[in-house]
């Protein structure tokens, strides 16, 4: 399991540092679609099979498809971006940035106590417990979610067409 | 097995180095996608506290990461079409030149 782990890790951080790091907007967003399988690969690692499931048809199949597409849209299609691609004081967002890692997430993961080992050994996979959960407690975030995506699509719709000619 | 530790400290870092990018980049799309590797931090941490916790049975961190999930697709429609309409305006996507606020 450890061994699982630490290669998915592996891949993580390469995707992410190479999301970053690369200057072809293009190839930054396949090292991002490499990062979205391998969360998928922890969450099925951690039990969570059908969030892995979601996780590879919403991310890597949409939103993936989505920004590449908005790259097409905004930037040349070969989506090279030029010598200089970082901002103007780039240095202080990173020391923040830096700051934010090892002055509150690590030191509050280091002093605290966590369990070395999950309680429950084996989570049966259990999709339709899963379903009947959501259709009971959580109907009132379903609406809520619901609502949400329909003004996000219509918005996003609305924000990104062509202003009309008079 | 498996340390919660590890798990914890593996997200720590994906979400530095998403907010570094958010802060370091100048191109709005990858602003956005860093945007997305920091939500995809904060859903291993929920299944990670779910799977550790004794009443794995309930259901919740699975459920609290749909949601999640779903957020994230919404705000990476809308802000796409932020991008495309600041970009049609100013002809650029590099984040520096937004300066029509700005008292110059």
């Amino acid at each position: 399991m450890i061994i699982t782990f630490c290669i998915l890790s592996v891949f993580i951080i390469i995707g992410a540092v190479s999301t970053i790091r690369l200057h072809n907007i293009v190839y930054a967003v396949f090292s991002l679609m490499l990062l979205f399988s391998a969360i998928a690969g922890i969450f099925l690692l951690l039990m969570a099979e059908f969030v892995a499931v979601a996780q590879i048809l919403i991310y890597l199949g949409a939103v993936g498809v989505l920004i590449l597409f908005a790259v097409m849209l905004t930037h040349s299609v070969t989506g090279s971006s030029g010598k200089n691609i970082y901002s103007n004081g780039w240095g202080w967002g990173l020391l923040l940035s830096l700051s934010i890692l090892f002055a509150t997430l690590l030191p509050a993961i280091y002093f605290s106590d966590f369990p070395s080992d999950p309680a429950v050994e084996i989570i049966e996979p259990s999709v339709k417990k899963l379903g009947m959960e959501m259709m009971h407690s959580c109907v009132p975030a379903m609406w809520l979610i619901a609502i949400l995506l329909t003004a996000a699509l219509i918005g996003g719709i609305v924000i990104a067409a062509p202003p009309q000619k008079r | 097995m498996l340390p919660l530790e590890y798990i914890l400290i593996l997200s720590a870092v994906l979400f530095f180095i998403g907010l570094a990018g958010v802060l370091i980049r100048r191109h709005v799309i990858i602003m956005l996608i860093c945007i997305e590797m920091m939500l995809n931090a904060a859903n291993i941490n929920f299944i990670a506290f779910w799977r550790y916790n004794p009443n794995p049975e309930l259901h919740l961190g699975p459920l609290f990461t749909l949601f999640s999930i779903a957020v994230g697709g919404a705000e990476a429609a809308v802000g796409l079409g932020l991008v495309i309409a600041v970009y049609r305006f100013y002809n650029t996507a590099n984040a520096d030149k937004f300066d029509m606020l700005k008292d110059s």
